[in-house]
């Protein structure tokens, strides 16, 4: 049992990355929280599922029109989030709030309130190792998380471009003295947290049931995991994305399903009240 | 200079006079209502909703005016509703008593919130807001032995009738009365909010939310003044929740703790202008009947998108809401 | 009598030196001058003074008491102002308020703005010479005003120990003459100053001593001509004094 938490937490951890990757990496960019976050997850879930259910497309070619999907909206959020004054994060917040009423409105709208699932016969099926059970499910989530984390690391520390966004990230001021274009950095963040966000909503629609006010769920999860990680490493992520799954995965075992939700609140809360930099982080409050 | 000066308190005063001969119709207006709308109990009950949520807008801006912006008052409502409902459902105390009851049990929340929050600002802080509610919101998911968990109260008591001397206020009989009950409850509470954001404790809020270092340099201590606002803000919180579970019956997790009750009273107090008096509860009072007449009837899934574009208009055009230009705290 | 008295004061950040072992007086009528490069300390001792950082070791005494680690609401209370570098208004407060803040609460607290308070106010803008500006909010008051309502809402709360963080970094000799003007006002009211000056304009005209720091230790104390040919002085200022003669 316990080794199965462990490997059910580690996928589900691997996941809970590549849905945090996208809110860090526009977070970290632009200084924006879009608390529309979660609910573009499911958006970009419900594309897929009805592409998949209605029109019966292959699951896999779903993505490619996930991704467009939310990549308009976003650019369309950053216009938004541009016109904005000061204080920007607590101004974002209140915006993006506001645009996550509006998306889970238009989804109940479109959608309406039922519980979908994009479901997968192979991907419920598994290998059954010694000790414990692992499912094609877990597995791909696996693999393609970590995929996309290799990518992400590359286009990060080994491209010119990476470059420029992450020192954006380090001081915004100091990026546009060098000579980067610190508005097109952040069209930039937006785009790569949109195709982010158009991956991890299918995935999300195949081990999660879909409505319209699960994204809230998600919004937490991606705010926790960036305030843990502190602001611009992609490590911190990695771990607190593992540390939070497995601590969601024990706490089922622990205290049953229902404390699960509890989890990732917490932590957050633990975090804001003793480390509000980010267990990484360094320097004086 | 001073032709500006003269100009500027003539206009000022012109304003002020048309605010009062606006707000005296307003006033007028509510409490005719139930006459006007001949007893009808839709409309009726619309405007009871209305003025709850004016109430619960109103309690968010005790905290809102002096800096924080909270994105979990659902913790209080809830917990409000629930405290009543369990006290008078179960073991059967008069509402009368748990209703100011279930308020101290959300300013007891509101300090483990303060505790939580004490060096948090801005931004953090609304973050931290956001993630508390699941707090109390799991704990009474997963207390079924006194909560009923997910399947949430059923049949919980209305008030009990008042008797005036010889003039008895029947809540079952009619919803006239708890419109009334509702109504005289907002007035208290407007009466409350004018008096504290009037006194010198107004004066403090305002300075803690627009320069916290200078506050404390002029001997504000600005803890304990941004905790008497969360507390007080809290309480009355709680104290509409409670007045909700008496006057709908029901009450669950999902509803009570929901994302609804912590956005709604946010919008509000932030479309009505957030560092106004009035602004919270009109905004509440114009938004919540127009949706309930207007946009429910046309789309009765997602007609709440309403709130959403009214919210995000109001930050992006008008920073200090629609009363907010008009009237300010001081 | 002494008004202030620190004993061995010292804070370091992450271990290092801010300031250390300040041993330093402040006598009944007098008014004194901080001096110093930049990152001497002068800003680090003034938010020590005023509570805004707790020393990591040494003693402050204010009056015979010990006020070592009180919040600055306290120490306020006790009768300790400050104003700061880049002064720092209430912005969205008319600038009547902003000093009425200081009136009411800078000794007690009483629930209602009291009649004599508002006159008090009004005084008080008109002693910083901006009473006309009484309703305009504070956001709106050019530089040099808003640092004059500083000066207003510190005095607003009654204190026995002023201390003035650069009030007249980059005025003109006309607005330093004023300056000088209010500063004495202020004295005979029975204020106690201390007058942090980076740029040495106003305190040689005005203190009756001065402090001088350097990387966080006291270089020099006494009178104002005597200080300022102190070698030690002269050479932590060396570069300053060039920049100063040629602005002059």
């Amino acid at each position: 049992m316990w080794t199965t938490a462990l490997v059910s937490g580690i996928s589900l951890g691997s996941f809970y990355i590549l849905i945090a990757l996208g809110f860090a990496l526009i977070f970290g960019v632009t200084r924006n929280f879009n608390l529309a976050h979660g609910e573009l997850v499911v958006f970009a879930g419900y594309v897929s599922y009805w592409l998949w259910k209605v029109w019966a497309w292959p699951f896999v070619l779903t993505f490619p029109v996930a991704i467009l999907a939310t990549l308009l909206i976003c650019l369309g959020l950053q216009r938004l989030f541009a016109r904005l004054c000061e204080p920007l994060e607590l101004n974002s917040i209140v915006l993006s709030f506001g645009m996550a009423i509006l998306i889970q409105n238009t989804m109940l709208f479109w959608f309406s309130g039922d519980y979908r699932l994009i479901r997968i016969p192979t991907l419920s099926q598994g290998l059954h190792l010694p000790g414990f059970y692992l499912s094609y499910g877990q597995l791909t989530l696996l693999f393609l998380s970590l995929t996309v984390i290799a990518v992400l690391y590359i286009l990060m520390y080994r491209t010119y471009l990476g470059k420029a966004l992450r020192a954006t990230i380090q001081d915004k001021g100091a990026a546009a003295q060098a000579g980067i274009n610190v508005a097109v950095m952040g069209t930039l963040a937006f785009c790569l947290g949109a195709i982010l966000i158009g991956l991890a909503g299918p995935l999300y629609g195949c081990i999660h049931y879909l409505y319209p006010s699960t994204g809230h769920e998600i919004t937490l999860l991606a705010i926790t995991i960036t305030i843990f990680a502190g602001v611009g490493r992609l490590g911190g992520i990695i771990l607190a994305g593992w540390i939070l799954g497995l601590a969601e995965s024990f706490a089922v075992i622990l205290f049953g399903t229902s404390w699960r939700e509890m989890v990732a609140a917490v932590l957050l809360l633990a975090l804001l009240a003793f480390k509000p930099r980010g267990i990484l982080g360094k320097g004086e409050q | 200079m001073s032709f500006f000066a003269s100009k500027n308190t003539k206009f000022r005063t012109q304003g002020l006079r048309f605010h009062s001969v606006g707000l005296m119709t307003g006033l007028v207006l509510l409490i005719l209502l139930p006459a006007l709308v001949q007893s009808n109990n839709y409309i009726l009950q619309v405007f009871t909703h209305a003025l709850l949520l004016a109430n619960l807008a109103l309690a968010w801006n005790i905290l809102g005016v002096s800096g924080s912006i909270s994105l979990g008052h659902a913790a209080f409502f809830g917990a409000g509703a629930y405290c009543s409902a369990v006290l008078s459902l179960e073991y059967g105390f008069s509402p009368w008593f748990t209703i100011p009851l279930a308020g101290l049990l959300a300013a007891g929340l509101g300090l483990i919130m303060d505790l939580i929050c004490l060096r948090l600002r801005g931004a953090y802080f609304a973050l931290a807001t956001l993630a508390f509610v699941e707090i109390p919101r799991v704990i009474t998911d997963n207390w079924d032995g006194l909560t009923h968990g997910s399947l949430g109260l059923v049949g919980v008591p209305g008030l009990p009738s008042l008797s005036l001397g010889t003039w008895v206020v029947d809540f079952s009989a009619s919803i006239t009365a708890s419109y009334y009950f509702v109504f005289v409850y907002s007035l208290v509470l407007l009466g409350l909010v004018r008096f504290l954001f009037s006194s010198n404790l107004g004066l403090a809020f305002q300075a803690i939310r627009e320069e916290e270092i200078a506050a404390e340099a002029v001997g504000i201590p600005a803890n304990r003044y941004r905790l008497l606002s969360l507390l007080l803000s809290a309480y009355f919180t709680g104290v509409t929740g409670a007045c909700y579970a008496h006057l709908v019956h029901y009450i669950e997790p999902g509803l009570v703790y929901g994302l609804h009750f912590s956005a709604i009273p946010m919008i509000f107090a932030i479309c009505g202008g957030r560092f106004t008096i009035l602004g919270p509860a009109m905004a509440a009072l114009v938004i919540y009947p127009l949706d309930q007449f207007v946009f429910h009837p046309l789309l009765p899934a997602g007609h709440e998108f309403l709130y959403g574009v009214v919210l995000i208009l109001t930050v992006l055009f008008l920073p200090a809401g629609f009363w907010g230009g008009l009237r300010k705290v001081s | 009598m002494t008004v202030l008295q620190l004993q061995e004061l010292s804070k370091t950040f992450n271990g290092i030196y801010a300031l250390s072992n300040i041993n330093f007086t402040i006598n009944e009528g007098e008014i004194v001058g901080l001096v110093g490069p930049n990152g001497a300390g002068k800003t680090t001792l003034f938010n020590l003074i005023s509570g805004r950082l707790r020393p990591s070791s040494g003693k402050i005494l204010f009056q015979g008491k010990d006020i070592t680690g009180l919040k600055p609401h306290a120490v306020c209370k006790l009768g300790i102002s400050r104003t700061f570098q880049s002064s720092r208004p209430f912005p969205r407060m008319s600038t009547l308020h902003n000093v009425l803040a200081g009136q009411v609460f800078g000794k007690g607290f009483s629930l209602h703005t009291r009649p004599e308070d508002e006159q008090m106010a009004h005084e008080l803008l008109d002693v910083v010479g901006i009473a006309h500006k009484a309703e305009t909010l504070a956001a709106d008051l050019t530089l040099s005003e808003q640092r004059r309502l500083d000066l207003a809402r510190a005095l607003a709360t009654r204190p026995k120990l002023l201390l003035l963080d650069e009030v007249a970094a980059g005025f003109s000799p006309v607005l330093v003459k004023q300056a000088i003007k209010l500063i004495n006002r202020v004295r005979e009211r029975g204020v106690n100053l201390l007058i942090i000056d980076h740029f040495l304009n106003l305190s040689q005209k005005v203190a009756d001593r001065l402090l001088a720091l350097d990387h966080g230790e006291k270089i020099a104390e006494g009178p104002p001509d005597i200080v300022m040919k102190n070698r030690e002085v002269l050479r932590a200022y060396l570069g300053m004094r060039y920049q100063d003669e040629e602005d002059d």
